[in-house]
């Protein structure tokens, strides 16, 4: 295949999975934590404040999750998914909804990504954002209260029979 | 017919959510006995009679996949409809739950109506198949 070929490809199949990372997430956001959630430009000051979670994957893909769950979202977020009142949550509890945020988008993501792979999902742990945009796919989404951004990079696929 | 329940899931927040979903889809829901791994869900089940066991599959201590063998190997446990809440949408691990016993699967995200409407099937087809 010719190189241009051969780049716009790789761009057409980028795009692609980004839209499915917008998609994906958006569903889990409404679903299960009753929020919208709407794609947005990427300004990424907030990060540093934000409450992050790291999900290592592995199996036919490997690679990690990053999710980054601005402060201003935390408290309703945990109160849409307990029933309870923004306010109401306690701090461990609020800690549990996001840790639980990251393994429930992590699982949807990568299944809608390859349904035919076979991976494990390593707990979600609770760390600083770390990931830096390279080799990442990436999107930011804007929710009732707060920012959402989530990156996803690929270490390897292994060839199955 | 109010229907007891026992929810297997290591996450406090998620065993939370789905007894709370379970409430607002309209489920008849009796009793809700909960565990956070297949051990303690087996020693839940020596104590207590259900009519549906939800589980997770990644749990320490004893997954879901060697709590669903454990259930086939019991004589009367073997027969309670189990339904199996999981992140993993692969094909590959629907299946394999589905062959250790599983009566059913969701996938997270899942919205109040279809857990309800997989809740009544799986007992619909276990009460139809007893009669």
């Amino acid at each position: 295949m010719p190189h241009e070929l051969e780049h716009l490809e790789a761009a057409c199949q980028d795009e692609e999975l980004t839209e499915t990372l917008r998609r994906v997430s958006a569903e889990v956001m409404e679903t299960m934590f009753f929020s919208e959630a709407v794609p947005v430009d990427c300004e990424h000051d907030w990060l540093a404040g934000a409450a992050s979670v790291r999900v290592d994957f592995d199996g036919s893909h490997s690679g990690q999750m990053w999710l980054a769950l601005s402060r201003e979202a935390i408290p309703a977020i945990a109160g849409a998914f307990l029933g309870l009142d923004p306010d109401e949550a306690a701090a461990e509890q609020r800690s549990q909804v996001i840790l639980e945020l990251g393994n429930i988008l992590c699982g949807a993501i990568l299944s809608s990504l390859w349904p035919e792979s076979q991976l494990q999902l390593d707990p979600p742990a609770l760390t600083a954002w770390e990931c830096t945009s390279e080799g990442v796919w990436h999107v930011c989404l804007a929710l009732e209260e707060g920012l959402l951004a989530i990156s996803i990079r690929l270490s390897g696929v292994k060839q199955t029979c | 017919m109010a229907y007891s329940v026992l929810v297997v899931d290591d996450s406090p927040v998620m065993r939370s959510f789905i007894r709370r979903v379970m409430c607002l889809s309209g489920f008849e829901l009796g009793q809700c006995w909960e565990a956070c791994n297949g051990e303690e869900a087996l020693a839940q089940l020596k104590e207590h009679t259900v009519d549906v066991i939800l589980t997770d599959i990644n749990m320490p201590k004893m997954n879901g996949e060697e709590f669903l063998k454990r259930l086939e190997q019991e004589g009367t446990l073997r027969s309670v409809p189990k339904l199996v809440i999981s992140t993993d949408a692969t094909k590959n691990r629907i299946l394999r739950m589905l062959s250790l016993g599983a009566d059913g699967y969701m996938t997270k995200p899942f919205s109040p109506e279809s857990l309800r409407e997989e809740l009544e099937r799986i007992l619909g087809a276990r009460n139809a198949s007893r009669t």
